[in-house]
């Protein structure tokens, strides 16, 4: 049970990408320059505000379609019975990176250990990704207790981050179907069952399940990004995969074939969101992404707004990445139809939309001033992407979650939140063009909502 | 290939050639995009055919409020504008344009109500208020507008128009949106979770929508808890007609889902299916099909299946019941499973018990006798070696009573297995039990508890002697008290005022050991010392007071306070005696009253311990079935509970057994 084990990284055809974007960021200045010598100031503003302005507004009507398709299906959805996933269970490997986890580890590797699955088709590793705490000691622990989890210690400097910790779980395993978690993750025992019958499919290469915040009661902010969970995975998520057939791989609560992770040279360490790089490869070989919303694991929310921020910035810069890597791929993939080649773009332009809400608001305040000509549709189409749409979106998950009347006040929660990720994102997409050097970045956990679980004490040699 | 295979072959080759037939993910993405289209189409004309309207009814409304509050200057005579004299009497017209109106913000609304928010019929409500939210709050804008040019200058009309009353229109707009929202979501009783993503519906865990909240013990200020207005309750109770009211609870019968079937153990469940589906299969056919959709255990889909097979004759009622004659055809048509010899043992009864204290003796002995009656049993103890608990179908280890944490840790497991009756053998237990009881009936364990005053004289021998000397029940000379002790005739006896299984009771012969063994043993009463043939009773005192059951046996031998060698006998003087003390402490339910029967005959009482022996057994053996009778006593709180008989003479002689298991806690060998 040592590390060590080669990644498999890099053998793949991870796409190589510049490291900056300067001379693009360079261009887009020029190109602003000379619109205002040629057309002058006002007109060059006006017309841009008219762009954004519909840019907000196919946004809006896609936020609002998501809400329309799980307002009318998702609940039912919900209540569906289940079939067949008693006699379909290829075999799996559930793979869970640690780092620094000692805090919520008992907790994951207890709920994985009672996960429904028959034993001889079912093989759990945890990666101790060189963990400084006590996490390496808790996992061997559980190891000693209970061999049929299998533990791997990666070395200090193995690299890679989480991407690299699976790829060397990958390795080891021989499985059909691999089960993804986060450290602080606590699935329902049932997931795996729910997750893996999609494969009856051979089109489909991955599927994600439904992540739920479970230590909401610890601050306003994790509640809130509670109600943002139930909103993102009970109504965009559906809606993407009742519309489109496109739900996203998320990187945790999700399983992929292993064969094709193989093929595709594992997950990519060159990306800090290897989960919307994973899903982009796998429609560009092809494949489709299923989406459960009854495989349900919970997990924490970070709770604090620096700790916020740099989860947010962190999954606006990997995917700003995505959409630099993938856009022109997707364009020319003979896989997609229009409208999921039109839906893919949009999905990968998720996070430049904050960058262009900003632009609106600036714009705006010049307009206030005098500066810049009137926008053919003005700031409706920006109120509505901001809050119309995402309110929207937000009311349907409360109400499929069947939460209590006294959440909708913690929507006005989510004002400042909209305001927060203008700023990630926009701080993102600067760094990411300017090519500011980035890394992993580990979200801090909690534990005070991990279940009591006394992990087994190891005896001494 | 006829004729008609081959016109099917080219009628699918041309429809998959030709795409005549869209997919379903087009289809639904058509009808998605047909509602929004029509939504759109709908405010833009709205807007068109009534902005004219609604900005003259707003001017009249706010024209209204201006008369109201005797503001002069300001008029409506207009219509569709404001003429305003400013402080220096300079004229101005506020035109009131589309903008200023509510109308597109309730078009909208009314817009997001029907096409995202229509599957919940409280979404009218919710835009009603929004709507008069809007209405009134546009009016407080247009009146600080209005009297900012009446009473500072027409640029100040301008400007507080233009800005302030620009934020407080996207305010109110926005508030309007979450009134909407927050009166079309669920309230506390009926939501699944609250605002933290906590469980609050008590949903069966198989049966609850997967990921609708956190399953964690709720403290009783999270519980949701009833409105103090029921107005639905008020209305069929006061207001509906009879017969409207039965015809609407019978439909929403038929659509609702009674959660409480999944908490029952699987005979129970199987029992109350048959029930529900034997009244019709329209009736509760939500119940019924909630059932068929999540139910695992084999027996229970077999129960289902069988009684809607065997409803065929009944007219369709509803596409569900067709839904339920869909699946008990699959479930019947599968593969028979393999028929085995049919199963030994006592006949199950489909009910769960708690038994607390699994580890002790009398635990031991109440899971033993539920077992042979053909109960399930969830054995509970502190410690994890307790043998009780492997005796047990079901079992958990709880903190000690006098621990933090037991409260919570008990709920969570009877929240869990949902058994129908919680049997304490514990007395130390009752004090922490008692808090816990309405939260045990709300998740359907019953219990019977003595009264807290009862078992608290029981426990400690201070206020018992004092109790039984107020009663006049014979009980040794106690004395609790340095000064008083010498003043006890002796021999003596010396114990803690509270303690149990013959911990630190120390005998005393001299007089002059006495001071020492008061101060040595904690807590110390002294007693005389009683002479004669010791015997335990094992009782059973029903809610009103009654005696049903009084087994008196000998203690031919003790060890650690346990009986392991007894006799039973008859004597009315010592039954008398029994029910006398049971009912100086006020105790209901089962107890164990320990005394002596001296040289004459004459008979005294030493300690009641408010639960069931450790030589509970015998009495069992003897015929007195005191468990049973306690458990259907907690069931059923009102039952009228028979006297129990007894066959004296019946001697015990214990000896051990054993259990083996190994660190995983598999049961090994012949425990199995």
């Amino acid at each position: 049970m040592t590390g060590g084990v080669a990644s498999p990284a890099g053998r793949g055809r991870h796409r190589r990408v510049p490291e900056h974007h300067r001379r693009a960021l360079l261009t887009h200045v020029l190109v602003l320059a000379a619109a205002f010598a040629l057309f002058g100031v006002d007109r060059t503003l006006g017309w841009a505000a008219t762009v954004l302005n519909v840019v907000f507004l196919l946004f809006f009507f896609r936020h609002l379609a998501f809400a329309v398709s799980a307002a009318r299906w998702a609940e039912r959805d919900l209540d569906a019975p289940v079939v067949g996933i008693e006699t379909y269970t290829p075999s799996i490997a559930v793979l869970v990176a640690c780092k620094d986890e000692e805090l919520v580890v008992d907790g994951m590797v207890a709920a994985m250990l009672d996960l429904s699955y028959p034993p001889s088709a079912l093989t759990v590793v945890v990666v101790d990704d060189a963990s400084t705490d006590g996490t390496g000691a808790k996992l061997d622990a559980w190891h000693a207790a209970n061999p049929r989890l299998r533990v791997l210690h990666r070395p200090p400097g193995a690299g890679g981050g989480k991407s690299g910790a699976l790829n060397d779980a990958l390795a080891l395993v021989e499985a059909e179907i691999a089960v993804i978690f986060d450290a602080d993750h606590q699935p329902e025992p049932s997931v795996l069952r729910r997750l893996v019958r999609h494969f009856r499919d051979p089109r489909v290469g991955a599927v994600m399940g439904r992540c739920v915040v479970r230590n909401g009661v610890e601050s306003n902010l994790a509640s809130t990004i509670f109600i943002d969970y139930l909103s993102g995975y009970l109504v965009n998520e559906y809606g993407r995969q009742a519309l489109f057939e496109l739900p996203a791989y998320g990187g945790a609560n999700c399983a992929v074939r292993t064969d094709l992770i193989r093929a595709l040279g594992g997950w990519n360490p060159h990306t800090v969101t290897e989960d919307t790089d994973l899903t982009l490869r796998l429609l560009l070989d092809g494949y489709r992404v299923r989406y459960d919303s009854t495989a349900v694991d919970f997990e924490e929310a970070v709770l604090s707004n620096s700790r916020f921020w740099r989860q947010r910035y962190r999954w606006a810069r990997g995917h700003q990445k995505c959409l630099r890597d993938y856009w022109r791929p997707v364009v020319v993939s003979p896989h997609l139809s229009l409208m999921e080649k039109l839906e893919t773009v949009l999905f990968l332009w998720v996070y430049h939309v904050p960058v262009l809400c900003g632009l609106g608001l600036i714009l705006i305040a010049l307009r206030a001033f005098g500066i810049g000509g009137a926008s053919l549709l003005q700031m409706i189409s920006l109120s509505a992407l901001l809050f119309a749409g995402p309110f929207t979106e937000l009311a349907v998950g409360l109400v499929l979650g069947r939460v209590s009347r006294k959440a909708v006040w913690m929507l006005v929660g989510f004002i400042p939140a909209f305001g927060m990720s203008i700023l990630t994102a926009t701080k993102a997409y600067l760094d990411g063009m300017w090519g500011t050097t980035y890394s992993w970045s580990k979200t801090a956990r909690s534990g005070a909502t991990s279940a009591p679980v006394q992990a087994p004490v190891m005896e001494a040699a | 290939m006829t004729l008609v295979a081959r016109r099917l072959d080219h009628a699918l080759h041309d429809r998959a050639a030709r795409r005549l037939v869209a997919g379903g993910t087009a289809r639904r993405r058509h009808l998605v995009l047909i509602e929004i289209a029509l939504a759109v189409l709908g405010c833009v004309g709205g807007y068109l055919l009534w902005i004219d309207g609604a900005r003259h009814l707003e001017v009249r409304i706010c024209e209204q409020i201006i008369l109201a509050l005797g503001v002069d200057r300001i008029s409506a005579a207009l219509g569709d504008s404001f003429l305003v004299f400013g402080p220096g009497f300079e004229p101005v017209v506020a035109q009131m344009t589309g903008s200023c109106s509510i109308l597109s913000s309730v078009l909208a609304l009314a817009a997001l109500a029907v096409i995202v928010l229509r599957e919940r019929s409280q979404v009218i409500a919710g835009f009603a208020v929004a709507a008069v939210f809007v209405l009134a709050a546009n009016q407080v804008r247009l009146l600080l507008s209005l009297l900012a040019g009446r009473y500072f200058a027409v640029d100040a009309l301008v400007f507080f128009h233009d800005w302030i009353g620009a934020v407080i229109n996207f305010a109110y707009t926005l508030i309007g949106l979450l009134i909407m929202i927050g009166m079309t979501m669920y309230d506390a009783q009926r939501a699944e979770q609250d605002h933290t993503g906590r469980h609050t519906a008590d949903r069966p865990e198989a049966w609850a929508r997967p990921g609708l909240g956190h399953r964690v013990p709720l403290d009783s200020d999270d519980a949701p808890k009833a409105p103090k207005v029921q107005v639905a309750a008020f209305l069929h109770r006061k207001v509906l007609p009879r017969a409207l009211s039965a015809r609407l609870a019978r439909r929403r019968e038929r659509t609702r889902v009674d959660y409480r079937v999944g908490h029952e153990n699987a005979a129970r469940r199987a029992a109350i299916v048959r029930d529900l589906a034997g009244k019709g299969l329209g009736v509760h056919t939500a119940t019924l099909l909630a059932v068929a959709t999540h139910e695992t255990d084999t027996g229970v889909l077999d129960a289902l299946a069988d009684v809607v097979a065997a409803r065929q004759w009944e007219p369709i009622a509803s596409a569900d019941v067709i839904a339920l004659r869909l699946w008990a055809r699959a479930w019947l048509m599968r593969a028979p499973a393999a028929t085995g010899p049919a199963p030994t043992g006592p006949a199950p009864t489909g009910r769960l018990i708690a038994v607390t204290g699994a580890g002790g003796p009398a635990g031991v002995a109440v899971i033993q006798a539920l077992r042979k009656a053909g109960d399930e049993v969830l054995a509970l103890d502190a410690n994890p070696d307790g043998a009780g608990l492997r005796l047990a179908a079901h079992a958990a280890v709880l903190p000690r009573a006098d621990q933090p944490g037991y409260a919570d840790s008990l709920l969570a497991v009877l929240a869990e297995h949902r058994p129908s009756a919680l049997v304490c053998t514990v007395a130390e237990e009752y004090r922490a039990l008692t808090p816990l009881t309405a939260r045990l009936d709300e998740m359907g364990v019953r219990t019977w508890l003595p009264d807290p005053a009862a078992a608290e004289t029981c426990l400690d021998k201070v206020a018992f002697a004092t109790a039984l000397h107020a009663a006049g029940v014979p009980h040794p000379a106690t004395a609790w008290t340095a000064g008083t002790a010498g003043l006890v005739p002796g021999p003596w006896v010396v114990k803690p005022a509270r303690g149990r299984g013959s911990r630190d009771v120390v005998l005393v012969d001299e007089p002059a050991d006495l001071p020492h063994a008061f101060f040595t043993v904690p807590g110390a009463i002294v007693q005389t010392r009683l002479d004669g043939r010791e015997f335990t009773a094992d009782a059973l005192v029903a809610r009103d007071g009654r005696m049903l059951a009084c087994v008196p046996r000998w203690r031919d031998e003790t060890r650690g306070g346990i009986s392991v060698r007894g006799t039973t006998f008859a004597s009315p003087a010592v039954t008398e005696v029994v029910a006398a003390t049971l009912r100086a402490v006020g105790h209901s339910g089962p107890a164990n009253v320990q005394g002596f029967v001296g040289p004459a005959g004459e008979v005294t009482i030493v300690e009641v311990n408010p639960r069931f022996s450790g030589g509970l057994p015998l009495t069992l053996a003897a015929g007195a079935d005191v468990v049973g009778t306690y458990v259907a006593g907690i069931l059923d709180p009102a039952a009228d509970l028979p006297p129990l008989e007894f066959r004296p003479g019946l001697r015990m002689a214990r000896y051990f057994s054993e259990i083996f298991y190994t660190s995983a806690d598999e049961l090994v060998g012949a425990a199995r």
